[in-house]
């Protein structure tokens, strides 16, 4: 349970991208610290949870959404993303092909989530296995940077899950823009900045309630 | 045990809804020495509340048998059983529906893989015919691969091959079998095949994992009893031996996802609805966990596609798997509907740990990384039984579970 004087929030945070890019390794070494070259691909979505204490007031718990990447689950998807206020788009810079359909991804995200306002919500994109020799668009900064501001992107990092670059940063740029958000959404609608964006469980009722009757 | 599910018991007398019940009904045989053990074919009424009785038994963590079930206690030995199935797989013409009523509650690993050819339809029934269609399907296969995998691919094949080269180097990444790149090899191509020959869906992520328990038993054929996969060097077996391994674990995967395309097509359709049909299925029988699900916000396609996607693969050890493939090869065509009650056993399984979390991490976390790595065959033993209660029970009512699409 939270300190009575600590905030505590709670983001869903997606993370998306072609097969294969390392959206898995991203959050294992994000929430888990720890990495290893192979992950079994992921079917449907898998689920994590970081907690981050944010500063003396704040904690944040982001729900992490690992979403399988093969294209198919088109539909689906839109399932998936509900409630998001957060996403990371990841490509692979080894392979250009990943980086190709970025911005289907980017589109695809726009399209079936957005902020109580109707904004789009903030999304990092992670140049990821950036200790490996890359490919294309990889190797020309300035054109990427191009790229995340013609897109609408919040920014984007080079990471690497095996060597642990930039991992965090690029987390600590998402929840920055997410908090700012929740600021201007709650000036907006005149909610206190306090209040989380889902009601935490309170659940307690649970534990009176008989499990099985038999 | 009535109230297992806050609901009472199923209807026993009740006609079978359906083919597979009438199918697998009289031959209910728990293959387990703490359980009675009827090592006879026996009537459906016996059959259910043998299932029922071990159930029970299992619920209560009572291992003496009950008083209805203790005349019915013969303590079947696996070389009895090796014995019933040689007799029948020795016939000059097999009885198919004999050899399901067999398999259903588990095969012997001596006899699992001529047993597995038998039950996907991959050998035919006559026993003379046999070797002759082997050697054809296999050279048939050859073909394929000549044709399509050796040449050059074209574009369309291209962008399949790719998707599977990513993922078969990452399946099973904690057994250093499938480390192997002649292993690697062979499945991407029963894949790449696969996927070509089938367009409407090509490849899909997890199809891999569902080559897995057949290449497992047709490579153990090969094997002394008892080999340790783990230490095996696949280069070590012959050429010929590793093809056959190679184009059985194909035609059998063939004809095994036959019954399941929807499961793989654009949108991925099939499972959908059948994400939708465990949902309709849990809130009937166990109001309370549903309302718990929903309340903490857990939508069933956030847990189950991946449970109907991979048959469980990803959901129990790989031993359990192969077992689990013995029920589902002797459903035969109707495995898709009962895998659907296994998916529901499955979660009813862990009702009472997933009533205790309070949040939506917690249930989430949960149903992501159920604690099965010490389960057994007698696990999946008592979870098939479980399923096939269920269907019993919940299947005759087309208006909620099959009758979704038609007007309520």
């Amino acid at each position: 349970m939270p300190l009575p004087d600590k905030r505590e929030f709670l983001y869903k945070i997606l993370v998306i991208g072609e097969l294969g890019a390392g959206k898995t390794s991203i959050i294992k070494r994000y929430v888990h610290q720890f990495f290893s070259p192979h992950y079994r691909a992921t079917i449907g979505v898998d689920f994590a949870l970081k907690v981050i204490n944010w500063d003396q007031e704040t904690i944040i718990r982001l729900q992490l959404w690992d979403i399988a990447g093969q294209e198919r689950f088109g539909n689906m998807t839109r399932v998936y993303y509900k409630e998001a206020v957060g996403a990371f788009i990841v490509f692979d810079v080894t392979r250009a092909a990943t980086f190709d359909a970025v911005l289907k991804w980017k589109q695809d995200l726009d399209a079936k989530v957005t902020l109580p306002d109707g904004n789009s919500i903030p999304c990092v994109l992670l140049a990821n296995k950036c200790d490996q020799p890359k490919e294309g668009i990889a190797n020309n900064q300035n054109k990427i940077d191009e790229f995340v501001k013609e897109n609408n992107f919040s920014g984007w990092f080079e990471t690497s899950a095996k060597d642990n670059i930039n991992i965090d940063d690029a987390a600590k740029m998402l929840v920055q823009k997410i908090l700012e958000n929740d600021k201007v959404q709650a000036n907006g609608n005149s909610r206190p900045t306090s209040e989380p964006m889902f009601s935490l469980s309170k659940d307690q009722d649970t534990k009176s309630r008989k499990n099985c009757a038999c | 045990m009535e109230c297992l599910y806050g609901i009472p018991g199923p209807p026993l007398s009740s006609p079978p809804p359906n083919k597979l019940q009438a199918s697998i009904s009289d031959a209910w045989v728990i293959d387990d020495d703490e359980f009675c053990n009827p090592n006879v074919n026996i009537s459906k009424k016996v059959a259910q509340s043998a299932a029922l009785n071990v159930i029970n038994n299992h619920k209560t963590k009572q291992f003496e048998s009950s008083s209805s079930t203790r005349n019915n206690k013969v303590n079947e030995s696996e070389s009895s059983k090796i014995a019933k199935f040689n007799a029948l797989l020795n016939l000059n013409l097999l009885n198919l529906e004999e050899l399901r009523s067999l398999a259903w509650s588990g095969i012997p690993n001596q006899v699992r893989p001529d047993a597995w050819r038998l039950l996907a339809g991959y050998l035919p029934t006559s026993s003379e015919r046999r070797q002759q269609i082997l050697e054809r399907k296999r050279t048939e296969y050859w073909v394929f691969v000549k044709q399509y995998y050796d040449t050059e691919r074209d574009e369309t094949y291209q962008d399949i091959y790719r998707q599977i080269h990513i993922d078969i180097p990452r399946m099973s990444p904690l057994m250093m079998l499938f480390q192997q790149k002649l292993v690697q090899e062979m499945f991407e191509r029963i894949l790449f095949i696969w996927a070509i020959r089938h367009p409407a869906s090509g490849y899909v992520q997890g199809i891999n994992d569902l080559v897995t328990p057949f290449f497992v038993v047709f490579l153990q054929e090969f094997l002394p009893v008892g080999t340790d996969l783990e230490l095996l060097d696949i280069s070590t077996l012959p050429k010929e031996q590793r093809d056959i391994i190679e184009a059985d674990s194909f035609c059998c995967l063939s004809k095994f996802l036959d019954g399941i395309q929807d499961n793989y097509i654009f949108a991925q359709l099939g499972i959908q609805q059948k994400v939708n049909q465990l949902k309709d299925l849990i809130q009937r029988i166990d109001t309370n966990l549903h309302n718990h699900l929903l309340k903490h916000g857990v939508d069933y396609l956030q847990f189950s596609f991946r449970w109907m996607n991979n048959l469980l693969t990803r959901e129990v050890p790989l031993r359990c798997s192969i077992r689990l493939w013995d029920t589902y090869l002797a459903e035969s065509d109707d495995f898709a509907a009962f895998q659907l009650y296994v998916c529901a056993a499955f979660l009813l399984h862990w009702r009472q740990k997933l009533l205790r979390e309070r949040d939506f991490q917690g249930l989430m976390l949960m149903l992501q990384n159920l604690p099965t790595s010490n389960w057994s065959d007698h696990d999946i033993g008592v979870l098939v039984a479980e399923a096939y209660r269920l269907k019993v029970a919940f299947a005759d009512a087309p208006n909620h579970i099959s009758g979704s699409k038609t007007k309520r």
